[in-house]
């Protein structure tokens, strides 16, 4: 496998994640690395193993084996919140949000840990607002907001952290087709602008082999395939996978 | 005139005309209640100030017991100056619901209040079981130093006033924002870098110091405390209290604790059969004003704030309190 980026040390490496839950074994063994600047995307069918990554990196699971690489520094067993003061930031498939709170409080408590000046907080929440396209609701209660824009705001909340590696899961799910083109250049320009890794975790395939450089395919909790968009989505494991075998 | 200004001038004045009554006009009977009404205001507002992080503590009785047995201690064993005692009281409750929050927050919900509830009787029975504090018959003579005896009512509406008005600001401050974030969605805060026990421990040590302070004035204004009076009943009165004033605002919890503590004072006369009244006031109360008495206050008052500042309330939608 090669880096993209040549010679750059890796944003994140896993090693060897398993992940048990009773009898199930939901993460087997699963290694990858996220390299700078990157969008790498995590595909599987349903029960693949995705989400419990996702909690694993982000400290809400502890692997029951593996290690996990931050930026060199080993982060295994660190709690959700120090997992996210190092600047590894996750958003939440459902439940994203703060619902009986404005927008602007929502994006405030993200900035609480990392901002300490009153004003340099408010900047933040308006910067990040302005980047996600809430501006006009800054007001609103987020349970009050139409679908679109709580997506948005589950990702404005990561992203006013000014994390180094943002986890998006499923943050497209129930947007219209121009809902998702609009969010997928957000997307974009969020790495531009900060010079971020995004790990994005998808349903959406159109979506994720628009957006993403790379691509990992879990399936059954082992890594099934991983390369470009091109060479995953020509990869006869894949296909079967999703699609079943021809007998 | 902008309406934060108005509501401070108003709160001033109420302020005054509170402590004027309560220094010259209302007797000793009179003073008693407004008493009761004060430290009766701060149990309510320390249960609710727990509230905003989503729990109900019912160990705020404990708290509250810890509060009153400690501020006897300091000024019958060893004739400390009230305002020792109270802080010794309120550093005291503190203190405790640290530690007791340090194991039992990282629950939540059903559990939590279980847990809390538990604690209450489990700090009621340790007070029966303590001879030096007179175990089952409690501890009397609870006098403040001579000096400040007549002014005693006055400092109690002062100290209550203050502490409101602290709990208060911090709810209104960005600590206030997270404790309702967490309320909300306690996974969320995590994800942003906070740590969610640290802060709910926070949060339950200033409404422990509230509450501790609030059974110091209970005990000294009563003279006599015993363990029966910190069973976990008290935070089941402050929770009606809140329920009833409004559990939106803080004002709700004091204007529950008047009207519950005077509507009491009536009904003192039928003995245990008092509970049953409190009991039907929560019912009604969650049935037909589901936000309390501060909620028909400010309906009322509405029209005439708008008369006073056009500009529509921006700053009251972006930190409207979660029910």
């Amino acid at each position: 496998m090669s880096a993209p980026t040549g010679t750059a040390a890796p944003v994140l490496t896993a090693q060897g994640l398993q992940r048990r839950f009773g009898g199930i074994m939901a993460v087997a063994d699963v290694s990858f690395e996220i390299w700078p600047n990157e969008i790498l995307g995590l595909i599987g069918p349903n029960g693949a193993g995705k989400s419990t990554i996702f909690n694993l990196l982000s400290g809400f699971y502890r692997p029951h084996n593996g290690r996990l690489r931050f930026f060199g520094e080993d982060i295994t067993g660190r709690t959700p919140s120090q997992i996210s003061r190092k600047g590894l930031v996750r958003t939440f498939q459902h439940d994203s949000l703060l619902r009986d709170m404005s927008v602007y409080d929502n994006i405030l408590v993200a900035t609480v840990s990392t901002v300490r000046d009153r004003q340099a907080r408010h900047r933040r929440v308006e910067e990040t607002a302005d980047l996600l396209g809430l501006t006009d609701v800054l007001a609103e209660l987020a349970r009050n907001l139409p679908h679109g824009h709580q997506r948005m705001l589950g990702v404005a909340i990561a992203l006013a952290t000014r994390p180094k590696l943002l986890c998006l899961d499923e943050c497209l799910t129930g947007l219209n087709l121009t809902e998702v083109g609009r969010a997928l250049e957000i997307i974009r320009q969020i790495r531009e602008e900060f010079g971020i890794a995004i790990l994005f975790v998808e349903h959406n395939m159109r979506a994720v082999m628009q957006i993403c450089d790379r691509i990992v395919v879990l399936h059954h909790g082992l890594l099934l395939a991983e390369g470009t968009p091109e060479e995953v989505s020509r990869d006869p494991k894949v296909l079967e996978a999703y699609l079943g075998s021809k007998r | 005139m902008p309406r934060n200004s108005v509501g401070m001038l108003v709160a001033a004045l109420a302020a005054l005309a509170v402590l004027g009554y309560t220094r010259f006009g209302a007797g000793d009977f009179g003073a008693s209640v407004i008493m009761l009404i004060c430290v009766n205001a701060l149990a309510a507002a320390s249960l609710r100030f727990v509230m905003l992080v989503g729990e109900l503590n019912v160990a705020t009785a404990a708290f509250y017991g810890i509060g009153a047995y400690v501020s006897a201690i300091a000024t019958v064993w060893y004739g400390l100056p009230l305002p020792v005692a109270l802080i010794a009281a309120g550093l005291a409750g503190a203190l405790v619901s640290v530690l007791f929050g340090y194991v039992t927050l990282r629950t939540k919900g059903a559990y939590f209040l279980l847990v809390s509830f538990a604690f209450a009787e489990v700090a009621r029975l340790v007070f029966t079981r303590i001879d030096a504090i007179g175990a089952n018959s409690g501890m009397t003579g609870i006098f403040p130093a001579e000096p400040l005896a007549l002014w005693y009512p006055t400092i109690t509406v002062v100290v209550a006033m203050a502490l409101l008005a602290g709990l208060y600001g911090l709810e209104r401050s960005t600590l206030g924002t997270v404790f309702r974030a967490i309320q909300n969605n306690d996974s969320v805060v995590q994800s942003v870098g906070l740590n969610v026990l640290v802060v709910k421990i926070l949060c339950l040590a200033v409404a422990s110091f509230v509450a501790g302070v609030g059974g110091a004035l209970h005990a000294h204004a009563n003279n006599v405390i015993s363990p029966g009076d910190f069973s976990f009943l008290v935070a089941v009165f402050a929770l009606a209290y809140v329920k009833i004033g409004g559990e939106g605002h803080i004002l709700g919890a004091v204007m529950g604790a008047v009207f519950l503590t005077v509507l009491g004072q009536y009904l003192i006369s039928l003995g245990a059969q008092e509970a049953i009244f409190f009991g039907g006031a929560l019912v009604l109360a969650m049935l037909i004003l589901p936000d309390g008495l501060y909620g028909i206050a400010e309906r009322l008052t509405r029209p005439l704030l708008r008369a006073l500042d056009r500009t529509p309330p921006e700053d009251s939608v972006k930190r409207s309190t979660a029910a």
